[in-house]
């Protein structure tokens, strides 16, 4: 907190990287202050190996995803036009716009209204996800320790099967003649089976039921900080139950919500394989087009500039609740 | 050698003799019941009983509050002091009982509707709202009008001379702020009681010491009917109009500061209010104004000026507290109410010096000295034989 004078103070790296020999040296080094605002080349070195990775396996591939999508697709190997040729010693810098154009200005509006969709499907999974995730983590962070254990398996061990699988599963769930259907029959409920898969529903239940655990672990930690005695002292002042929760439980646990939410929402938004093994024909999300422009138009160009279009969507909430953050921090 | 609170003596003695100036019409240190001063029961508490599984945390309890007085829940951690106090805020559901406020039962009304207020250890203030916020919050629960609640918070805000820092964060204040900051807000509703839970809790012992009048100040000219949670002696002694002595979920003893530790009914009060030494003792013959009583730890007979209830021969217990006990080189003229021992150790408290005298038999008897006096020539000091006496009113006979 001291130290935003002069820059993100890295020595908390040293110290823990400390021999207890060094410690009485530290002792004397905290004295002068201004020695410890400063960060020594092996605080870098230690932080540089998360950064080196991000820039491999993230930048560097972004990178190259971006330069794609500045250029226009060729029958070749690779499918699409060099950024920089030489021809006639003249070096020439083509940057090709026009996928980016034709994402906007398509007559049938294709891009536009599937990424409007995407929004929406991860938007509404998002909040399913936080309405159903936030009662599961809220029973996991009252329940006796011996419980938790075991509730934590529930929340977590599907995960350990293939999500492929988890999905095939629920296909067999939801079909004609599947569970759901049989049963309601049988219970004399519906006469002719109903249509639920290939519809958003079965979209709806394959992301949440896929990414809630997504959801859980971060509200479940954020729950479990919890000052309960907020909660009795807003009871003791006259608050209803539904009120008290607004007002004491959810801004305790808005980190939690945050980054359940992100985590929901950012996959979700991209997500191929639910919707292409549950979705309908009508439920073009930006996932399957980013797959049909890549496989079978092979036109990796625009593939490209679909996906960078579609981070740009992403970054834009992510910037927004990160300065939202900030200034509450500052306040 | 039973001495037992050692390091609470030299502070608990002086708080036993404070005046309590607060309440008008009282005599410093005497403290008049609450029939005499015929106040109207406020709280009823009826066979109240609290059992987690095995364990039984209050035990069939019966407590009546009067209006306007301040009472003190004394009793060391886990004797159930907290869990009666949140029955009546309503955080906790009794296993039987009943409470009655203004006649009315509190038992099945859940904490939000119940007209008392409590003040956390913690405080419990919420983080993101300012002091104004914090102390509007339970006004605006009842959605009073705006004007309304604006007036009575800063009337509050005054109240606690926090009226300089209404925009400010709980954690932009000190913890004295915070704490008036927490009264203002659990007084902000006008509650019928106000509970305390360990009020000075969070405080360091010098602040303490001054927030503890400051308190009873604001309570007292509120006027409402408190109370309070504690471990300190001192602080219940201090603050409180009736203490009662919990242990073990059940009340030992209930009384005013003075009669706790003039006249503990028991063994356990004798000990748990300041220092005290224990004699284990037999009584020899009782009439109407002498009572002959013979101690197991010393030759001299014990004299009481008034007779006990209890057939000759009979053991009881009789209790001294070390102020009580005069120490001297001289032997005492009298053949009753004295005893011998050698100086074993002396501590310096600053303002009074612990005697530690080791009788014959090896047992240590405790005596206090103010340090005006002890530094004055003759003395007793390190080893000297000396000899221990006592006023006859002094013993406070103990049969159970």
């Amino acid at each position: 907190m001291t130290t935003t004078l002069i820059g993100p103070n890295l020595s908390f790296i040293r110290r823990a990287f400390l021999r207890n020999k060094d410690r009485s040296r530290l002792r004397r080094e905290r004295r002068a202050r201004r020695q410890l605002r400063e960060n020594t080349w092996r605080d870098y070195a230690v932080l540089s190996i998360p950064y080196l990775w991000m820039l491999l396996f993230f930048l560097l591939p972004f990178l190259i995803i971006f330069k794609i999508s500045l250029s226009v697709t060729e029958i070749a190997i690779p499918p699409y036009s060099p950024l920089v040729t030489f021809e006639e010693g003249a070096m020439q810098i083509i940057l090709h716009l026009e996928n980016y154009t034709s994402i906007f200005y398509d007559e049938d509006w294709t891009y536009l209204r599937s990424y409007l969709k995407s929004v929406e499907v991860a938007g509404f999974a998002t909040l399913f996800c936080l309405l159903i995730g936030y009662p599961i983590a809220w029973a996991l962070s009252t329940c006796r320790s011996t419980w938790r254990n075991v509730f934590f398996m529930l929340v977590i061990m599907p995960s350990w099967t293939s999500f492929v699988v988890r999905i095939y599963a629920w296909m067999t769930i939801l079909k004609k003649n599947g569970l759901i259907n049989d049963v309601l029959i049988a219970m004399g409920i519906i006469d002719e089976p109903i249509q639920l898969l290939q519809t958003d529903f079965a979209v709806y239940i394959g992301i949440v039921y896929c990414y809630l655990p997504y959801m859980v672990l971060p509200l479940f930690s954020a729950l479990m900080k919890v000052d309960y005695t907020l909660v009795e002292a807003a009871s003791d002042l006259g608050c209803r139950p539904i009120r008290n929760f607004f007002t004491t439980l959810v801004p305790q646990t808005k980190n939690g919500i945050v980054a359940g939410a992100m985590l929901v929402f950012i996959p979700a938004m991209g997500e191929y394989v639910i919707p292409e093994l549950l979705g309908g024909k009508g439920s073009i999300l930006i996932g399957r087009i980013l797959w049909q422009e890549f496989f079978n138009n092979r036109d990796w160009p625009l593939a490209s500039a679909v996906s960078i279009t579609m981070l740009a969507i992403l970054v834009i909430p992510i910037i927004w609740f990160y300065k939202i953050q900030r200034r509450e921090e500052k306040a | 050698m039973i001495d037992s609170n050692q390091e609470a003596a030299p502070t608990s003695a002086p708080a036993a003799t404070t005046t309590k100036s607060h309440l008008p019409g009282q005599l410093p240190g005497q403290t008049l019941s609450p029939q005499q001063r015929k106040r109207r029961p406020i709280l009823q508490i009826k066979k109240l009983t609290k059992q987690f599984e095995a364990f039984t945390a209050v035990d069939s309890v019966d407590l009546t509050l009067y209006e306007g007085e301040i009472f003190a829940l004394l009793g060391s951690s886990g004797c159930g002091k907290s869990t009666l106090l949140r029955m009546l805020a309503g955080f906790e559901t009794p296993t039987s009982g009943s409470i009655l406020l203004d006649g009315e039962e509190l038992i099945g009304v859940p904490p939000y509707k119940r007209p008392v207020n409590m003040m956390f250890q913690s405080y419990a203030l919420f983080p993101y709202m300012t002091v104004k916020q914090n102390i509007a919050f339970g006004l605006k629960q009842e959605r009073l009008p705006r004007a309304e609640i604006e007036e009575r918070v800063q009337k509050m805000l005054r109240l606690v001379h926090m009226e300089d820092y209404t925009e400010r964060r709980p954690f932009q204040l000190s913890g004295g702020q915070r704490q008036r900051v927490a009264l203002a807000r659990s007084l902000a509703k006008e509650p019928r009681v106000l509970l305390l839970d360990e009020p000075m809790g969070a405080l360091d012992k010098k602040l303490r010491e001054r927030m503890r009048l400051e308190l009873v100040d604001i309570i007292n000219s509120v006027g409402v009917t408190c109370l309070m949670v504690t471990h300190d002696q001192e602080e219940a002694m201090t603050m409180a109009d009736r203490i009662a002595i919990m242990d073990r979920g059940e009340f030992i003893q209930i009384g005013g500061p003075r009669e706790l530790y003039e006249n503990p009914n028991c063994r356990f009060s004798a000990e748990f209010i300041g220092s005290v030494n224990i004699f284990d003792c037999t009584l020899k013959s009782s009439n109407k104004t002498q009572s002959l009583i013979q101690a197991a730890d010393f030759p001299n007979d014990i004299e009481l000026a008034h007779d006990i209830d209890l057939a000759d021969g009979m053991p009881l217990t009789i209790a001294l507290r070390p102020e009580k006990i005069y120490i001297s080189k001289e032997r005492p003229q009298e053949s009753t109410n004295w005893c011998e021992g050698t100086v074993d150790n002396i501590a310096y408290l600053g303002d009074i010096s612990i005697y530690y005298v080791t009788l014959p038999n090896k047992r240590i008897v405790s005596s206090t000295l103010p340090n005006v006096d002890r530094f004055k020539v003759g003395l007793p000091t390190w080893d000297d034989h000396v000899f221990l006496s006592w006023d006859p009113e002094s013993c406070i006979a103990l049969t159970f």
